[in-house]
């Protein structure tokens, strides 16, 4: 038999006294992290701590798109190489991760945007990232159930096209990652929470969990939407982090009807069919902080609002639930990855907003590399917390943003 | 009358009126008051699907739409639950998800393969080599989903939306829900009951049952006693009944969201409801708990409601022998009704070693109907329809065999706690009824009736009086004695029911389906907690129970229950598996409602139209961007610098700020010292963000003391409010603020020939001396239309931006147009001043300015005042900072070498790394070479330096620019000054 019944993620052990590194959170830059620091650099003495279970917060909440078409320089290397990992992971984890490189269609409503979208695509050519222009007729051949006239908002101009993305399943990613960290020695604690750091002469010595107290060199937090308030909380540090809910929501299981990622800026939406057959949607964040997941009324209506538009055979269709996640917000759109700088030993992969999905596999890789060597890897610099200090956003949105209560 | 049942007073339908209809392609019959499945039920159809994995066949289940077996398309429409959608003459249905028929289904096979499939088998297979996961996963795609959409289809119908406000909002028409609403209302408060069913009466409408057992009885039965409820409900005229109305979302403050399904009366086929409520009360009831056995979903198996309602409802009896495996009176009481109706009951068995209601024991001794108690169903045998169903005892030890054609099944009634749960309420497991209760429930939220495990009618009915005047105590209109007053009673009345703990027969499971939709069974539940997923949520992702097209309908309580059961947990670790909206998949097209396009218009719309104005949204406006097809505005362009133009520039944010400290909030937020503006005059300034940062530019005119008229770009003006506001917070300063933006239009009057045509309309001075660059002058146009004029230069000439009150724009428009005649004035549009102002290099905000960008690197530096230090203006930190930083971005402007055309807009400057990017550029028709501003890291921003342009699709061959000066037009600005 195919089956074999053995516990995916290790048996249920009990907390040590001390561990190598211990990660806060169990989610999938965590996981991605522990996975490769004990596969690359044999740090294999781990413990996870993770409040819920694994994969709980946006791991499990987010749609599952990937992509490497980023607007800036420092952005796409990584997730080019978080992309060309997904392959490579299904078969180091022998796990099937149901990559569907289905390509990801950008729909761009105005000569403006258009702009905008050469400015990423010759960005994305030069690094060697396949991506496209193309007319709106071009995009009705790939999508075509896509509303191409002119009586609609925002009727649209073209699209960027970009094949190598798409679709990964994100729950096989959670537990294959757990499977490969599992049988690499990583303890994984599920329902145990982290409560406080300890520090002495401003380096790492211990975690306080609800399971006991650990002694270790070095702890990394990438919780997620709960990094910022756990960094303040245990270590005193500030970020320009804002935490929002960002929403999704599926419709009920179709026969194939659209083949690519299909999202518009300007509606706030993107769409793509999951291969059980559902419409995965999302895209909009209330722009309001706050630490729940809780729906709104109007944004599932926006949502259908906007595919009645652009999609709008769908119309026919029904949306059968909904759900919410955080996204730590950045007011540059992009991560902040960083180590032993603030306090010796502590490190801190957190800010992905709506980004941490499609980059967990390139960032785990780096963050070991970094944990395991205490030197941060070139990739990583420009992440830096100190570019605020500096005033140098990195420029992942053209826009300016501001995620304050009052916008 | 068709083959239907017609002297009960329970029935919904109209035996004499035939409505037609189409089922793979042949014409059946149904009546009114049909639904589309019991139509076809009439018609002698068993199955009407197959499943999503297995494909075994499916049947009537519930009527209340819990799975996707009833699920077909009609009319086009995928999914659509056939079990409560109303017959209409001349639907279309066909089956989905068949490779044959539903009857014949030749993927029937993959039911026997089930052993190749364990829980989440798909995560092991299918990936080694790596190139066969591609063609696996096109025939995983060919195979999931259910429905088939076409991507041409439109959706026939009216969509409606209304927004109530009301006192208290019932969720469930019941006896319970009824009751709350009459209490409520005659508290003289506004309520609103929805009722997903179409008529109101929930569990007591299709019961022939006395409403009053034991002694004292009447003759009034469950249904004459529902029927008296609707009247006192809609004799009170404060009480607005949404009946076909589905609750499907809950959100914070009470606001409930719901949708109804019109009546052929009424003009919309859906309406969305969203209600904002003082009071919520979920008044829903119960459904059944699945019983789950082998087979447990064959056609031919189905819950108690399902048979009972469609005898009573519909007419129809739902088989010919029947065999009922059940854990509630209900069951009982449906067999002695239904035995009566002529079904056949050849066993009864029952869950329950005890606790039966004994009235109906003596009734089915009476009726000679065997009753095992402590017996379940365990194995429902037939390939496609029931033919025998196995027993057993509940311990195992004994079985037997009846052979039968129906099997009503259920393991007990299970509550309906999905609004509690959507709203936030907490639930928690109650041992003697089995149910998951409401614990904690947010303010001004109440539960009712069969949800807190009451099964008495009078209970139930004194329960929904309590909430209705809880209710009403929310409202302030109660007193909490009369509450107390009535808790009273219904402690003298029955208090819970003990309920059934069984979730599965003594089975290992293999075919025992805990969730129908996704075809999850029990064996695939084991499977799952040894793999480690020990807790329902996970089990819920990794077997997908759950998470089909009827989401939580069946598995929602059997899951947690029978996880808790395997893994001998107590009672109080019991949870259940989050709920989420929509309570009850919804239509797209119901969520959009009427979706009306809302984009602003300016006064000069209609007009630019007619003139040939190609259009384009831009934000929340419309505007015109073009007036010809030649989109490179060749003749737009030439007609500025060599004669007169008009652009409509009203979408312009446009403000006054008035008050004693206006000056000091307008010196926080623009980097100007403003108070250098003397009356009469005016400045162009800019805003920046923390981080120094343009956001927002725009001309600032004093109009009196702490008087000021200032203007925004267009996609600014709906913030620009809330960010002085904001940043003046802890202040304590005493200014308004007046939105003008779409009170006042705006026309620039632009070219050579500007003061020409502007004279011929106004009576005043407009001479260079009287009115020269850069000032203001308020004026009537004939003694009557005010205008504040400013002759600013954006386009680099001779210009005057007028701004006029809205409702006089056409007015001076004409005007200005007849005046130009002789000059053969012309429209210009958005493109135009585009290219326009490139060639003067005035920047656009968002063009050649982005997050990367703060004031100094956009060559902005001269509006700053760094002497202001008391103002605290914002970004002023930052600028400082920042200054000394050299390698920033910088906006530079650039010719192409040899003459070239210009790269697109959006190229990067590159070297071996990314450097920069080309903000706009144009083959210039004023310059006759290609000009443009690029952003370029500092090193790069040196006059004279080579830019190395990347294109996209350029295939690594790049063009080349230089660095020059700024601006390329009319450097000196002779031209707008003149």
């Amino acid at each position: 038999m195919i089956f074999k019944s053995k516990p995916l993620w290790g048996e249920k052990t009990k907390l040590k006294s001390s561990y190598d590194v211990v990660i806060i959170g169990g989610g999938l830059h965590s996981l991605a992290t522990a996975y490769y620091l004990a596969k690359e650099h044999g740090i294999t003495d781990i413990a996870i701590i993770e409040k819920n279970y694994i994969g709980f917060g946006g791991a499990g909440r987010n749609t599952a798109i990937v992509r490497a078409n980023q607007r800036t320089q420092h952005n796409v290397p990584l997730y080019k190489e978080a992309l060309d990992l997904w392959p490579v992971l299904t078969k180091e984890l022998d796990y099937n991760l149901m990559f569907n490189n289905c390509g990801n269609l950008n729909l761009m409503h105005s000569e403006a945007a258009m702009k905008a979208a050469r400015m990423t695509i010759a960005t994305a050519q030069f690094h060697g990232v396949e991506s496209h222009l193309i007319d709106a007729k071009e995009a009705k051949e790939l999508v075509p159930a896509l509303n191409i006239s002119e009586n609609i908002t925002f009727p649209i101009h073209g699209a960027m096209f970009h094949p190598p993305g798409g679709i990964v399943r994100h729950d096989a990613v959670v537990w294959g990652l757990a499977k490969g960290a599992a049988k690499n020695g990583v303890e994984i604690h599920q329902h145990t929470e982290a409560l406080g750091i300890e520090t002495k002469n401003n380096k790492v010595c211990s975690v306080t969990t609800s399971e006991g107290k650990i002694n270790t060199r070095q702890v990394l937090i990438s919780a997620g939407g709960y990094s910022a308030a756990l960094i303040h909380d245990m270590l005193g540090i500030k970020l320009p982090i804002s935490v929002l809910t960002i929403q999704a929501m599926v419709t009920q299981p179709l026969k194939p009807l659209l083949d690519h990622v299909v999202s518009s800026g300007a509606y706030h939406c993107y769409a793509n069919q999951t291969l059980k057959g559902e419409v995965a949607t999302g895209a909009h964040m209330d722009p309001w902080p706050n630490y729940t997941t809780l729906n709104t009324a109007h944004y599932i209506k926006h949502q259908a609002e906007a595919l009645s538009e652009f999609l709008p055979c769908l119309r026919g269709v029904r949306f059968m639930r909904i759900w919410g996640g955080l996204a730590d917000m950045t007011p540059d759109m992009a991560p902040i990855m960083d180590g032993n700088n603030q306090v010796e030993g502590f490190f801190m992969d957190c800010g992905w907003g709506y980004f941490g999905f499609k980059s967990c596999s390139a960032v785990g890789k780096y963050m070991a590399q970094f944990m395991a060597t205490d030197q941060c890897p070139d990739i990583f610099k420009p992440f830096a917390l100190k570019r605020y200090e500096e005033h140098r956003l990195m420029g992942e949105t053209a826009a300016l943003v501001n995620y304050t209560p009052d916008n | 009358m068709m083959n239907r049942l017609d002297h009960m007073p329970t029935l919904k339908i109209d035996g004499f009126r035939k409505i037609g209809f189409i089922y793979k392609k042949k014409k059946y019959y149904g009546v009114e008051g049909d639904t589309v499945a019991t139509a076809l039920y009439a018609n002698g159809i068993r199955i009407f699907a197959r499943s999503l994995k297995y494909h075994r066949p499916r049947g009537l289940y519930s009527l209340d739409g819990e799975c996707s077996n009833t699920c077909m398309e009609v009319d086009n429409i995928p999914n659509v639950r056939c079990e409560n959608t109303l017959l209409k003459e001349g639907m279309v249905i066909k089956e989905q998800n068949v490779k044959g028929s539903a009857e014949n289904d030749m993927m029937s096979f993959i039911d026997k393969m089930d052993w190749m499939m364990p829980a989440g088998f798909y995560y092991n297979t299918m990936h080694k080599p790596a190139s066969i996961w591609p063609i696996a996963m096109k025939q995983i795609r060919k195979a999931a989903g259910l429905g088939t959409l076409s991507p041409d289809f439109e959706m026939p119908g009216i969509y409606d939306e209304i927004f109530p406000t009301t006192d208290v909002c019932i969720i469930g028409g019941g006896p319970s829900g009824m009751m709350a609403a009459v209490a409520a209302a005659k508290k003289g408060l506004r309520v609103i009951i929805m009722e997903a069913r179409p008529w109101l009466g929930g569990f007591f409408e299709y019961r022939s049952s006395q409403y009053k057992p034991g002694k004292d009885k009447g003759s009034q039965s469950l249904h004459d006693r529902a029927l008296e409820l609707d009247r006192e409900v809609n004799a009170l005229e404060n009480i607005r009944v949404f009946t076909h109305t589905s609750m499907v979302g809950a959100y914070n403050n009470n606001l409930i969201t719901g949708f109804q399904i019109g009546k052929e009366s009424d003009l919309f086929d859906q309406r969305y409801i969203e209600i904002r409520a003082k009071s919520v009360v979920v008044a829903t009831g119960c459904i059944e708990r699945p019983l789950i056995f082998d087979n447990n979903e064959r056609p031919g198996v189905m819950q108690i409601g399902c048979a009972l309602r469609l005898a009573n409802t519909y007419g129809l009896l739902p088989g010919q022998k029947a065999v009922f495996s059940i854990g509630h009176d209900l069951g009982l009481e449906a067999a002695l009704e239904l035995s009566s109706l002529g079904l056949n009951i050849e066993l009864i068995a029952d869950i329950r070693e005890d606790g039966q209601n004994p009235e109906l024991l003596q009734k089915l001794e009476d009726k000679n109907i065997t009753l095992l108690k402590g017996w379940v169903a365990c194995k429902a045998n037939g390939k496609k329809r029931v033919k025998n169903v196995e027993l057993s005892s509940i311990d195992g030890l004994a079985s037997k065999t009846v052979s039968c054609d129906l099997i009503v099944a259920s393991a007990g009634m299970t509550p309906v706690t999905g609004p509690v749960t959507i709203a936030q309420g907490k639930l928690k497991y109650d041992a003697h009824t089995g149910f998951f209760l409401a614990d904690k429930l947010p303010e001004k939220i109440h539960v009712t009736g069969r949800l807190l495990g009451l099964d008495n009618p009078l209970s139930i009915e004194t329960s929904g009086t309590i909430a209705g005047l809880q209710a009403a105590l929310d409202c302030e209109n109660c007193s909490i004695k009369e509450i107390g007053d009535i808790k009273k009673s219904l402690k003298n009345l029955p208090g819970p029911t003990r309920g059934t703990k069984l979730v599965t027969a003594p089975v290992k499971g293999r075919k025992s389906f805990i969730c129908f939709d996704e075809d999850t069974t029990i064996k695939n539940i084991k499977q799952a907690i040894e793999k480690g997923f020990d807790v329902p949520e996970l089990i819920k992702r990794f077997t997908s129970a759950g998470t089909g097209p009827g989401q939580g309908g069946i598995p929602g309580h059997n899951l947690p229950l029978y996880v808790a059961k395997y893994q001998a947990l107590p009672d109080i670790s019991i949870k259940p598996t989050t709920t989420r909206p929509p309570l009850v998949p919804t239509l797209l097209s119901t969520y959009a409602g009427t979706n009306h396009i809302m984009l602003k218009q300016t006064p000069m719309d209609k007009m630019q139209r007619e003139d040939g104005g190609i259009f384009r949204n831009i934000g929340v406006w419309q505007r015109a961007r073009y007036f010809s097809n030649d989109l490179t505005c060749k003749k737009e362009i030439e007609n500025i610098r060599s004669n007169v133009g008009m652009l409509d520039a009203s979408t312009l944010g446009k403000f006054r700020i008035h008050g004693p400290d206006a000056l000091k909030a307008l010196q926080r937020v623009f980097v100007s010292d403003m108070s250098k503006v003397q009356q009469g005059r005016m400045k162009y300034s800019a805003m920046c963000n923390d981080d120094g940062c343009v956001i927002d530019d725009g001309v600032i005119t004093k109009l009196g003391e702490n008087d000021y008229y200032f203007t925004t770009s267009t996609g600014r003006a709906g913030q620009t409010v809330e960010w002085i506001r904001y940043h003046t917070r802890y202040d304590k300063w005493n200014f308004h603020i007046v939105n003008l933006t779409d009170s006042m239009g705006v026309i620039n009057l632009a070219g050579p020939n500007a003061r020409k045509v502007l004279a011929k309309i106004v009576d005043m001075d407009i001479s260079n001396e009287a009115f020269g660059f850069s000032e203001y002058k308020e004026f009537n146009i004939k003694d009557c239309i005010p205008v504040r004029a400013m002759r600013l230069g954006f386009v680099g000439e001779l210009s005057y931006e007028l701004h006029v009150p809205s409702s006089y724009m056409l007015s001076v428009w004409l005007m200005l147009k007849d005046a130009g005649k002789e000059f053969r004035i012309q429209n210009f549009g958005v493109e135009a001043q585009n290219v326009l102002r490139m060639e003067k290099c005035h920047i656009i905000l968002g063009q050649e300015s982005e997050q990367r960008t703060n004031l100094l690197d956009v060559g902005l530096e001269f509006l700053w005042d760094r002497t202001k230090a008391d103002a605290k203006t914002i970004g002023a930190v930052a600028l400082s900072q920042a200054e000394k930083d050299k390698d920033r971005f910088k906006l530079v402007g650039f010719k192409m070498e040899e003459n070239g055309r210009a790269p697109h807009d959006g190229s990067l400057i590159v070297d071996e790394k990314v450097r920069g990017y080309v903000c706009t550029a144009r083959d210039s028709f004023s310059l006759n070479e290609a000009v443009g501003m690029a952003l370029v890291d500092g090193p790069l921003s040196k006059i004279g330096t080579r830019l190395e342009i990347y294109e996209d699709e350029c295939n690594g061959k790049r063009i080349y620019g230089k660095v020059v000066e700024m601006p390329f037009y009319d450097p000196e600005g002779s031209r707008m000054k003149m």
